[in-house]
């Protein structure tokens, strides 16, 4: 279950309306989950700058911007923009689980790998599993606890041979949009992990987004946030964005 | 003063009624009486090294390193792998643990010619399996200085667990749970539990074995000598009570203070036992005197006659343990300072005050009394020591003297011998289970001890770093010091990932670029600060490093500091080397500062009780004795001063103090009598020996064999405190009714004393 790194949008950016709300009648929780995972691999690209705020447990806050494009689910180009020491650091995941790193004060791009999943990204308090594209509906079990105010409630386990940092998840997706608006993470013990929030939903060229995406982890005290914006769907992303050559740029 | 002791005397039930109600009220808080054996807490909070630390401490972490040692014949199985990995993730989930380090969690970066991976050694989901992937893993592992006798040996039979424990948190309890889920996840392992959290529970469990073992067995020993030298069960259950109550008193204040019990103040109770019966002794045989009618004129007549020398030897007992207030370092040495003081008063207060109350109940015809007095007095042991000391002392008074003289220099040559014990291992007996911990750790892995340097500058300047760099290798080059910790090693493996070896980035630019990489880490909370302008070396430093060499060690650091650039890089360094060094120099500090301020006392005390500078003179003769004595017995004997022996000499004096008082205080009146009928000197030296000497034997052997017991404690600072305690006690007693009255005899007149007739002096005859 390697994957590549950094599949920002699949939680965050859902397009809705491609799957009418009339379907919604009388869905089991299963087929709530496989509804918010089409929704995952629907724009042919996408490019946004993204702002990250983390706040360690003291309160300190670190600032960081990036422009991410992706292509398909399985290439994207990551591009450090601020602060101005991290500016050209820049990832490419590519098909197979390849990643490139490329440091502009070595002008070198180095290959990099990593088998664990609940490794931090980037500071963040985002795993790499976190950022998977994975199929909630293929590796979890979905159980439907509620329905009210147009959320449908889930809780998710791993099925067999699921292999995840977490034990359970508690899912709100907003009804009618199939758009998941809270995750909550528990760990292998069940007690409170993490949390994530998807705020501000916007509709752009008929796919739906979450303006600001935040992360907590209840254990560490820490906080992440995105922030989302000059976002762009479909705009067509030239292949040579998506090679080692174009890292260094 | 006489008025009040009528008062007692008179309305006796309303005393008791109030001492019962108080002692309820402060017993029921006994059950709230904490236990704090955690030594760190009690560093004093002004010491710059001291908040260095506990800076550290909250900043970074890793003050409290618990450490678990794993062995079996094989480390690098997928079975033991598994097993690590269940540890890890069970003792990170418990409270009170702030972060793991072990074999399966620890930030591995993996470089080969396609690239790079910055991970951990295993993928725990995915454990290697076949014989073949686990020899790489091995070979891999062993190959890395930062796990190589780190977190494994270099044989692969035992690997390490270290958890950082929070700061502000019950590390007792979460000791006691992190070996549960030990024992509970490896049980067939053998399993060693080391570092200072470790050496804490064993602590507090031995405190409380202590506390249980050591009271009966002191109150048994005191029943023993009090029935023997007075065959009388009054004699026996009525300085109990005075002592028990007291102790109820002592301990139900520092409940309400919320001031738990330290590993010194732990022997408290032994303290009180074995010192504050003599109070309601002294008491008990002013009311028992013959001459006393048991009227409440009488009665309230004799209170107020024996307040005066019983407070006196009070007093001077209390000074002894004030002395310790000034100039501890430790916070549990003035607190044990304190009070132990107050329970001195205590049982002073209740043996001048309920004790005569009680008494009071019971009316006698003084006429049986004396019978029963004088038969005491020709039997117990005393009867049979007694005789024996008048004939050596009144036939060879100068023989004693020189022989006095010549034992004194003897032990003084002893003192060059004294050795200094500061070390929290070293309070542990030998076969203690947490000393082969100790043990196993060290010759392992480098030891438990933690030794930690702070720098302060630009930590993303590579010239920083190199510094940094330097520091670490001279702290590696150090005997008795290992596996240091820093940001350094990180950023050298991720400059060697990007092709350029494994040396420190030559840019601010590269170091900012392979920095980004480790963001997040969280290990880097324990290295780095989040706006980079400190970081911290840590390295690990054998617990069983002698004083001399913590001596050495922390000079040596800080002389290498002095030789860096203040502009570029701070260095500051702390840990438990400087921790132990300030400990050590505080107890040779403490050690005269407490003893110079008991002799002053003492001499003072003296001075006005006798009035005459030769009276003042006198009386040091025997404490002087015995301060020599103590000292060399610890050179020659080999008892080492620590945390507790060092509170001896000054205990010491202020109780051993009362012999002389009480000696010559009679020695002045029975001088009046004999010169009033023209008898010789010899004559009141013989009076005083079978009165107020023995009295002074009695309590000699109550106080030294009850101090004696604390032989039974688990902490050898106690045991040693005992012992030693015991020695001095007898030399004190012994100096007092032998080598005082023979320097009496042989100086002839020159230490003029002016008899004082019986009532006029301070001191009355006591037994």
């Amino acid at each position: 279950m390697k994957k590549p790194l950094f599949y920002f949008g699949l939680l965050l950016i859902l397009p809705g309306l491609l799957f009418p709300a009339a379907a919604a009648g009388a869905l089991t929780a299963g087929e709530i989950m496989e509804r918010v995972d089409q929704t995952v691999s629907a724009p042919r690209d996408q490019e946004m700058h993204v702002k990250l705020v983390i706040t360690d447990a003291k309160g300190n806050e670190s600032h960081r911007e990036m422009v991410m494009m992706q292509k398909g689910s399985d290439r994207r180009m990551v591009k450090f923009t601020a602060p101005p020491e991290q500016r050209g650091i820049a990832f490419l995941s590519l098909p197979g689980g390849m990643t490139y790193l490329y440091l502009p004060a070595y002008r070198q791009t180095r290959r990099i790998a990593s088998h664990v999943r609940n490794q931090k990204f980037a500071g963040t308090d985002f795993t790499y599993e976190d950022m998977e594209a994975r199929k909630y509906s293929a590796d979890w079990e979905a159980k439907l606890l509620a329905e009210e105010d147009g959320l449908y409630r889930l809780e998710l386990t791993p099925k067999e041979g699921t292999v995840s940092d977490y034990g359970r998840l508690i899912v709100e997706v907003k009804a009618g949009i199939f758009f998941p608006v809270k995750i909550e993470f528990f760990d292998k013990a069940n007690r409170p992990r993490k949390v994530m929030v998807q705020d501000k939903l916007e509709q752009i060229n008929g796919y739906w987004i979450a303006r600001e995406a935040e992360m907590r982890d209840l254990q560490a005290g820490t906080s992440s946030k995105m922030f989302f914006t000059e976002v762009k769907f479909d705009s067509g992303l030239a292949d040579e964005i998506f090679t080692e050559r174009y890292l260094a740029r | 003063m006489k008025k009040l002791a009528r008062q007692i005397i008179e309305k006796n039930r309303l005393v008791i009624v109030l001492f019962t109600l108080i002692t309820l009220f402060l017993g029921f808080f006994l059950r709230d009486l904490k236990i704090n054996p955690d030594i760190l807490s009690y560093f004093p909070k002004n010491d710059p090294d001291v908040q260095l630390f506990n800076y550290l401490g909250e900043e970074y972490g890793g003050n409290s390193l618990a450490m678990i040692v794993l062995e079996n014949e094989e480390i690098f199985t997928t079975e033991t792998f598994a097993l690590i990995d269940e540890l890890t993730t069970r003792l990170q989930l418990e409270p009170g643990v702030a972060y793991v380090t072990s074999l399966t969690n620890t930030l591995d970066i993996k470089t080969d010619e396609y690239g790079f991976e910055i991970g951990r050694l295993v993928d725990t989901a995915n454990l290697p399996r076949d014989p073949e992937a686990l020899a790489i893993l091995k070979e891999y592992t062993l190959g890395k200085e930062m796990y190589r006798n780190n977190l494994v040996t270099e044989d692969a039979t035992a690997t390490l667990i270290i958890c950082r424990l929070q700061t502000n948190s019950d590390q007792v309890a979460t000791c006691r749970r992190l070996q549960e889920i030990v024992a509970e996840v490896a049980p067939a392992m053998k399993i060693y539990y080391g570092g200072i959290p470790f050496m804490i529970l064993d602590l507090h469990n031995m405190i409380t074995d202590d506390l249980k073992i050591l009271i009966p067995m002191v109150s048994l020993v005191i029943i023993f000598f009090l029935y023997l030298g007075f065959r009388k069960w009054e004699g026996v259950f009525l300085p109990l009570l005075a002592v028990a109550i007291s102790l109820i008193w002592t301990l139900g204040v520092m409940s309400l203070l919320k001031i738990p019990l330290s590993i010194i103040s732990n022997v408290i109770p032994v303290v009180l036992f074995a010192v504050g019966n003599a109070y309601t002794i002294h008491v008990l045989s002013r009311f028992n005197e013959a001459r006393i009618a048991r009227t409440n004129d009488g009665l309230a007549t004799a209170l107020y006659e024996v307040t005066t020398p019983v407070s006196l030897a009070g007093i001077t007992t209390i000074a002894g343990f004030i002395s310790f207030i000034f100039g501890s370092y430790l916070v549990m040495i003035q607190e044990f300072g304190i009070f132990a003081a107050l329970g001195v008063l205590f049982t002073l207060f209740i043996s001048l005050t309920l004790i005569p109350a009680l008494l009071a109940l019971k009316r006698e015809e003084p006429g049986r009394k004396d019978k029963a007095q004088r038969k005491t007095e020709n039997t117990g042991i005393t009867g049979r020591i007694i005789p024996g000391i008048e004939k050596l002392v009144t036939k060879r008074p100068k023989t004693i003297v020189w022989v006095g003289i010549f034992l004194a220099i003897l032990a003084l040559t002893g003192i060059p011998r004294i050795s200094r014990r500061i070390n929290l291992i070293e309070y542990f007996q030998p076969q203690a289970g947490i000393r082969q911990a100790e043990a196993i750790l060290e010759e392992k892995f480098g030891g438990s001890g933690i030794i930690q340097v702070l720098a302060e500058g630009d930590i993303q300047d590579p010239a920083v770093l190199r510094e940094m760099e330097k520091m670490e290798e001279f702290l590696l080059a150090q005997d008795g010091v290992n596996n240091s910790q820093s940001i350094v090693n990180l950023l050298k493996e991720l400059n060697h990932a990007m092709g350029e070896g494994k040396v420190l980035p030559d840019t601010k630019d590269k170091v900012m670029n392979v920095w980004f990489l480790l963001e997040g880490e969280e290990v880097m909370t324990q290295l780095v600060n989040a706006g980079r302008t400190e970081a911290v070396i840590q390295a690990r430093v054998a617990g069983s490093l002698e004083a001399e060499r913590t001596h050495e060690l922390v000079t040596a650091i800080n002389e290498y500091i002095a030789g860096v650039d203040p502009e570029l890089v701070k260095f500051s360094q702390t840990g438990m080397p400087v921790i132990y060094r300030n400990l050590d120099r505080s107890i040779l500090r403490s050690q005269f500062q407490s003893l110079i301020f008991a002799v002053f006392l003492v001499f003072i005390i003296m001075l006005f009780l006798l009035g005459s500078l030769a009276g003042g003179l006198l009386g040091l003769i025997p404490i002087l004795f015995t301060l020599a004595l103590i000292f060399g017995f610890m050179g020659y004997a080999g008892i080492p001063l620590d945390i507790a022996t060092v509170l001896v000499a000054s205990v010491t004096i202020g109780i051993g103090i009362d012999y002389s008082i009480h000696f010559l205080s009679r020695y002045r009146q029975e001088l009046a009598e004999a010169r009033a009928q023209n008898l010789p000197l010899e004559t009141a030296v013989r009076a005083t020996l079978n009165t107020t000497g023995r009295a002074i034997l009695i309590n000699v052997f109550t106080v030294a064999f009850g101090f004696l017991v604390l032989i039974f404690s688990q902490l050898l600072p106690i045991q040693r405190f005992g012992v030693l305690v015991f020695v001095t006690m007898l030399a004190s007693g012994f100096s007092a009714i032998i080598l005082l009255p023979a320097v009496l005899l042989s100086s002839g007149a020159r230490f003029h004393l002016r008899p004082v007739a019986c009532r006029k002096a301070g001191i009355k005859k006591v037994k």
